[in-house]
């Protein structure tokens, strides 16, 4: 299992786990990280490395001073589990919701896996991920409603940038990418990330 | 690590039946569960167990076939133990007359009962001390013989109901004792 930075397990049709006690189990496993799927498969994550942490948490300040600026929404780290409305669990390394969102949730949703898909998404890859996996992650996360989504790839300092209704884009090496209208005036600085 | 363990009490309580179905629906995975209702899942061994583990398990063959005393599983078999834990022995044989009592259903599934005899191999990166936990729940539950075989050190631990482990430090033979008479393991084949 060292080889593997995740793990899946099938549980349907013998298992099926409500939503209580899919949040009950993150709870009582919190050193491991956990999502479902569609058909209730549970891939358990390796804890990312280092590095990764380290990308994650200046993505995570960069959005904060924006959003502390701006007062548009709610910043996540990489801990927090939302429910999509397909039904899948997802985490991912940074996620943003606009203010009006959050705020419609019942304070129950909103202390356990936020029941809607984040307007903005960010999904790190660390080496031993699967890049297949992971941009099937963005695109659900795109079909699920996300309105821009970043898969950054450092070692190849590869982005890319998922739009509703639009095939990505891939950029090479950018310096900066933009928050265009869901993140009004929002620049990442990839020169720290790299 | 070799194995990693998911707490699911007392959120989710899995019947046997969901277990085992868990288990055949998840092949490629090795699965124990112990007395908390926590699902242990186990890396596949290294390929130098595998290869100790099936010489151990001929050897064990070879000798039931002779004295026909009883059944001899190799690690994919499961038991639920009298404490309710799950648990797979590397390697395994129960006494005939215990087998044959149980009903087909029983048998087709995860068998309630302990081995009479288990043997447990070491891989590098196993945990000694779980382990050592493992082999005295299997004596807490009847097993009558223990082996815990740790080849890179060449030390066995021996295992008997009501007594402290002997450990013995790069033997040439073990012995089957009364419980597997007349059973001799070379250890030749293993280290």
């Amino acid at each position: 299992m060292d080889s593997l930075t995740s793990l899946t397990i099938s549980l349907a049709p013998a298992i099926n786990l409500s939503d209580e006690q899919f949040f009950q189990l993150c709870q009582h496993n919190r050193d491991l990280r956990l999502e479902r799927n569609t058909q209730g498969d549970i891939t358990i994550m390796a804890p990312e490395g280092s590095e990764t942490g380290i990308r994650s948490a200046i993505i995570t300040t960069d959005l904060n001073i924006w959003n502390r600026r701006t007062k548009l929404g709610y910043v996540f780290g990489s801990s927090a589990g939302f429910t999509l409305p397909n039904g899948s669990n997802r985490s991912p390394d940074a996620a943003w919701v606009r203010r009006e969102r959050w705020d419609s949730l019942t304070p129950e949703e909103r202390s356990r896996f936020a029941p809607l898909c984040p307007d903005f998404v960010v999904e790190l890859m660390s080496p031993g991920d699967n890049l297949a996996n992971l941009q099937a992650k963005m695109q659900e996360y795109q079909d699920n409603g996300a309105r821009l989504g970043w898969l950054l790839d450092p070692l190849a300092r590869r982005v890319e940038i998922y739009r509703p209704g639009q095939p990505k884009e891939v950029l090479d090496n950018p310096l900066t990418i933009l928050g265009e209208e869901v993140l009004p005036d929002f620049v990442l600085s990839l020169g720290e990330i790299w």
